[in-house]
């Protein structure tokens, strides 16, 4: 089995490179051809447009028959991706798999995930519920990730470029007003936005959460 | 030739295909205290979901809990399934029905949600070399795959992702018949079944022939494309990526129509349900051979699970 999995892994890579009009990419990390690292750009229209995204591939032991294993490498704000890990949840790379999926059909599918979120199978509860709290912020934060971390063009986000200066108010998709609010209170920075973030304290649920909720959990721990 | 173990998934949860049952409404029993059925329980007692639920448990017992059942297993007795379903009459009745009906043998397959694919592949190859001229038979068989193929790339499937699986269906067929190269024999033919590189290549061959048949021919099956669990009507395209093309999910109506028309075949598949009072099983026919005469692969269906079914002479599967 192991000689069929190489042929077809080989396959693959060759019918990638083959393919200018994807713009796919899979290339090898550590000389292994079971450990790739695939790449694409952001779809046009999204948050995600202009990003570079990397993506982490492991072929199993018994790929194709098998789902092969991929995670974002670049960091991506995604309800169905974690922010923390780059792990994703996607059904084909679940119980949906299907031998005759390609590694490069698999990476379209992972690029059209950046189109279609899908907020109620979430990998990330927290960036789920921003998503559905607010469609303008997330969206904003989103773009900023991947201006932060996927080398999309600047749009004036202060410190946006790739390995410049991050504002940590707007990756964790906060407003600057809200921090400095409880700042003000005698809170350290880190830890109100920190608590903000976990609260979901974003469009009306600002109204909704009370200061002294706030204050509350920022006085635990 | 290194074995990987292939995923072991479990397989999905049995579905019962509503349209093989009979139009019921007997009271549902009240409750939900765990149904006991010893020797002495009346089966005519029993609601049709008792029955159903019986037939499951038996059915579990027989084909899943030993792990170390091979992918498909070589020819039993019948009445070794006719041993498992003892207390069951309405099932003993209708195992009986096919003995005299000359289904003296079973053939089972492990219960891994590819049981339909792995039963016909495996029956469908048997019946070729059972014919007066096997070798003839086979390239005709080829002759039909080839015709078919080319449908693989109309529906998208990338050639280099398919090709390796059709090989090795092939690589079989090239085998049989006297003259030919390495030639299979009964044996063989098992073995190669057995060994989950072959006989998983094979299962996703046809399950992609299947997935084409169905996107290619819209008018025979678009109006029977139902969500297996909601009910919904959905595209050719969702339903082959969500219930055909996996590994693992279970082939209805549809899925067998398409893959019989595929192949050419004409197959029948006996439905053991314990619902006939007077233990008579119903058929249900796929017919789309060339030659409308061509004997059918029989196929044993209990809801969730195929086995192959046999008609060779007792002494025949006994020695």
């Amino acid at each position: 089995m192991s000689d069929a999995r190489l042929r077809r892994v080989n396959k693959e890579i060759a019918d990638c490179k083959n393919d200018k009009s994807s713009k796919i990419v899979i290339e090898l990390i550590d000389n292994s051809p079971y450990h790739l690292r695939g790449s694409f750009t952001g779809p046009e229209g999204t948050p995600y447009e202009g990003g570079h995204y990397e993506v982490d591939i492991v072929i199993p032991e018994s790929y194709p028959f098998q789902p092969v294993k991929m995670k974002f490498i670049t960091k991506v704000y995604h309800p169905n991706v974690s922010s923390a890990s780059g792990a994703i949840c996607l059904d084909i790379l679940k119980d949906a798999w299907s031998p005759v999926l390609t590694l490069k059909s698999t990476l379209i599918s992972l690029q059209s995930l950046l189109c279609s979120p899908e907020p109620n199978d979430p990998q990330d509860a927290e960036v789920a519920k921003h998503y559905m709290t607010s469609r303008s912020s997330f969206e904003e934060t989103a773009r900023y990730w991947a201006q932060a971390y996927a080398g999309a063009p600047g749009g004036g986000v202060k410190g946006g470029a790739k390995g410049g200066e991050r504002d940590e108010i707007a990756i964790a998709g906060l407003e600057k007003a809200h921090v400095d609010q409880f700042e003000a209170l005698g809170f350290e920075r880190g830890k109100v936005i920190d608590v903000l973030r976990r609260l979901n304290y974003r469009g009306e649920n600002v109204t909704k959460i009370s200061e002294d909720k706030v204050v509350q959990e920022l006085l635990k721990n | 030739m290194t074995s990987t173990p292939l995923p072991e998934e479990q397989p999905p949860a049995p579905r019962l295909n509503a349209t093989q049952l009979p139009d019921v409404d007997v009271p549902q029993p009240s409750g939900n205290a765990p149904l006991v059925v010893d020797e002495n329980t009346d089966l005519s007692t029993l609601t049709p979901a008792q029955l159903y639920e019986l037939n499951q448990r038996t059915l579990d017992e027989s084909t899943r809990s030993s792990s170390d059942l091979p992918l498909i297993a070589a020819v039993a007795p019948i009445r070794v399934l006719r041993e498992e379903y003892d207390g069951a009459p309405a099932f003993v009745r209708q195992i009986d029905f096919l003995a005299t009906k000359g289904y003296h043998g079973i053939r089972r397959t492990r219960g891994d949600g590819d049981c339909f694919y792995r039963s016909l592949a495996f029956a469908y190859i048997e019946r070729i070399m059972s014919t007066p001229d096997p070798a003839l038979e086979a390239t005709i068989a080829i002759s039909t795959l080839d015709a078919a193929v080319p449908l693989l790339e109309t529906v998208g499937f990338d050639k280099f992702a398919y090709e390796d699986f059709y090989e090795e269906l092939l690589g079989l067929l090239r085998r049989v018949g006297s003259g030919a190269p390495d030639q299979l024999s009964p044996e063989t033919l098992l073995s190669a079944f057995q060994a989950p590189e072959v006989s998983t290549a094979i299962v996703v061959f046809l399950r992609l022939l299947t997935s084409a048949q169905i996107r290619c021919d819209p008018d025979a099956f678009d109006a029977f494309l139902f969500h297996p669990d909601f009910g919904n009507q959905m595209t050719a395209r969702d339903f082959c990526e969500s219930f055909v093309e996996p590994t693992g999910k279970e082939a209805d109506h549809v899925q067998m129509t398409a893959l019989a028309r595929a192949l050419k075949v004409n197959a029948k598949v006996a439905y053991l349900d314990g619902h006939d009072p007077n233990g008579a099983v119903d058929f249900v026919s796929f017919e789309s051979a060339l030659d409308p005469s061509t004997p059918p692969v029989v196929l044993l269906y209990r809801p969730g699970h195929y086995d192959i079914l046999d008609t060779r002479s007792l002494e025949a599967i006994q020695l």
